[in-house]
């Protein structure tokens, strides 16, 4: 698996789980807040 | 390395999508739509078609007439092709496949004797992870798309954390204490199991190690944390991950179908697919099945799920003193470090998400299940856009209806709550609705008088639209998860699976989904 991407894995394009938490982190925050504001 | 692929199928994908919204919005769409009966998801086939779409356009610009250059821009942009690829399959299984496999089973049905559809419970997410696993499996990704379909786990992780939002106190307060005890006594059994059963059958510790986090635990995730902690090699966790792909496919299937087939309700099922299956993607994806209209049985699933990935920390520190001890290597376990480097950010994200809720900023803070109660008058009686008046206060006919009725109550409060409804035209307060809702549910009443009942409470009571926004969305973030999760699931990685780590998560998987379905009937019993 680590052959065909050289970076993250065959599972995540990211480099860890902790880095893939906060990117998940930071996607939903910035739907929570387009939501609060537009909505 | 350059990431991004020369290619123009991420702007066709986008201008397809910017395409459709537009057709919808302008009405030329109107015959398939009502055809279909989705005249409901037209809010977000405007909405997402945009937004996707318009992402999807400058970033196939991009890709097309722009050269890159190696970083993390260029390794980003080219995952776009791959997201836009999966929300394309995604729109079609939910906005056309769905629905007309609705029609066909219903059409069927006189013929078969029963409604394929539902039996074989083909709603938009088992078919959007059929459709994924055929994607993968029968023609290949497309190259410039295999990145994006990478994503797919970041879907499902930040529809759990907006799912934080959609709690209530009450909600979890409920949930806790069950989802703690079920889950503590599955999950410390489970990897007991594990690492009893390798013992004795004479495989590696760090093999035991790994196989028992993640038949334990939540899966994928938990085995890739733990193997560090016992030196697992890549073929014990290829091993692994093969048996619980297996498996968890497996009981994504088959467990909305036993749940159906034994009447379990949204709670019922939500605790089963949370403590029994063993991967956390497959929980959202069972729990969807089960429930493809709405989110109840998703949000019991996913505080179960939560539970559980919160014991990693625990299971790993676990693992690490029992590594040390079987291998005598002589080493300390740093107690506090294993426990910060392991625990899953995302779950304190799911957290913010329940706090930032609790506060009311998404819906009036007496919300329950983002429902909230207003009887006023500017809730009650709306104008449509054609002027057309809709007062939902109870009728004068529907009030002599309820009277005429009246002498089959026996109870004095119920009594009571029916005389003040009469009175007013409306259910006055949340107490007068939670007695107005014994009489519905002591079923006394004729069907006609309960309907009243029933519409008044529907009258008093609305979804924030905030909150209805919150539904759509996570709907899609696990839509776009699970059919991206389907194209990761190859028949080659499946096929890992084998030889003792097979037997043993064969008898840890079963023991563990019969023991959680005997438990979930004999004491969950409630709706939350």
């Amino acid at each position: 698996m680590k052959e065909k991407f050289d970076r993250g894995t065959a599972l995540s394009i990211f480099k860890s789980d902790r880095y893939e938490d906060f990117v998940a982190l930071i996607l939903a925050s910035v739907a929570a807040l387009l939501v609060y504001i537009y909505i | 390395m350059i990431y991004t692929k020369k290619t123009p199928w991420t702007l066709v994908l986008g201008i397809i999508m910017v395409a459709y919204a537009y057709m919808v919005q302008a009405g030329i769409m109107e015959p398939v739509i009502k055809y279909l009966h989705t005249s409901k998801l037209v809010g977000e086939m405007v909405m997402l078609g945009y937004v996707c779409g318009g992402v999807a356009v400058l970033a196939g610009l991009l890709q097309a007439f722009t050269t890159p250059k190696q970083g993390n821009f260029d390794y980003y942009l080219s995952a776009v092709g791959g997201l836009a690829f999966i929300l394309v399959v995604a729109f079609i299984v939910k906005w056309v496949l769905d629905p007309q496999m609705g029609a066909w089973g219903k059409a069927a049905a006189g013929a078969l004797g029963f409604n394929f559809a539902k039996v074989m419970n083909l709603n938009y997410v088992v078919m959007g992870i059929v459709a994924g696993i055929i994607t993968v499996n029968v023609f290949k990704i497309p190259e410039w798309a295999e990145n994006g379909v990478r994503m797919s786990r970041l879907g499902l992780k930040t529809g759990v954390i907006l799912l934080g939002v959609l709690y209530s106190w009450e909600e979890l307060r409920n949930l806790a204490g069950l989802s703690v005890v079920l889950i503590g006594f599955f999950v410390l059994g489970s990897v007991g199991l594990t690492l009893w059963m390798g013992a004795r059958r004479n495989i590696p510790n760090s093999m035991s190690g790994v196989l028992s986090a993640g038949l334990g635990v939540c899966g994928v995730s938990a085995a890739v944390a733990a193997a560090p902690v016992v030196q697992a090699k890549s073929t014990e966790i290829a091993y692994t991950i093969g048996t619980i792909l297996l498996w968890g496919v497996m009981c994504m299937f088959l467990f909305p179908i036993i749940g159906k087939q034994l009447g379990m309700n949204y709670t019922q099922f939500g605790a089963w697919a949370g403590t029994g299956i063993l991967n956390s993607a497959q929980v959202a994806g069972a729990a969807l099945a089960f429930q493809p209209t709405g989110i109840e049985t998703l949000k019991v699933a996913e505080i179960f799920n939560i539970t559980r990935i919160l014991f990693l920390p625990i299971i790993v520190l676990w693992l690490a003193v029992w590594y040390v001890k079987r291998e005598q290597t002589g080493d300390r376990v740093n107690l506090g470090q294993v426990i910060f480097a392991k625990f899953p950010l995302f779950v304190l994200g799911f957290i913010l998400m329940f706090v930032l809720g609790s506060t009311g900023i998404f819906a009036p803070a007496q919300h329950y299940k983002g429902k909230y109660f207003d009887n006023s008058e500017k809730a009650m009686v709306k104008t449509d856009k054609d002027g057309k008046v809709h007062d939902k206060r109870l009728k004068d006919a529907d009030a002599e209806k309820l009277k005429s009725e009246m002498d089959k109550i026996q109870r004095e409060d119920q009594k009571a709550a029916l005389a003040r409804l009469i009175a007013e035209k409306k259910v006055m307060a949340p107490d007068h609705d939670t007695v107005l809702r014994g009489i519905v549910n002591s079923k006394i009443l004729s069907k006609e008088a309960t309907d009243i009942l029933k519409k008044q409470h529907e009258a008093v009571y609305h979804t924030a639209k905030k909150i209805k926004m919150f539904r759509t969305l996570i709907v899609w973030f696990f839509a776009f998860g699970l059919t991206g999760l389907g194209m990761q699931i190859t028949m080659a990685s499946i096929k890992q699976a084998g030889g003792q780590p097979l037997v043993i998560g064969s008898v840890v998987g079963a023991v563990k989904a019969v023991g959680s379905l005997i438990v979930v009937m004999l004491f969950v019993t409630e709706i939350v």
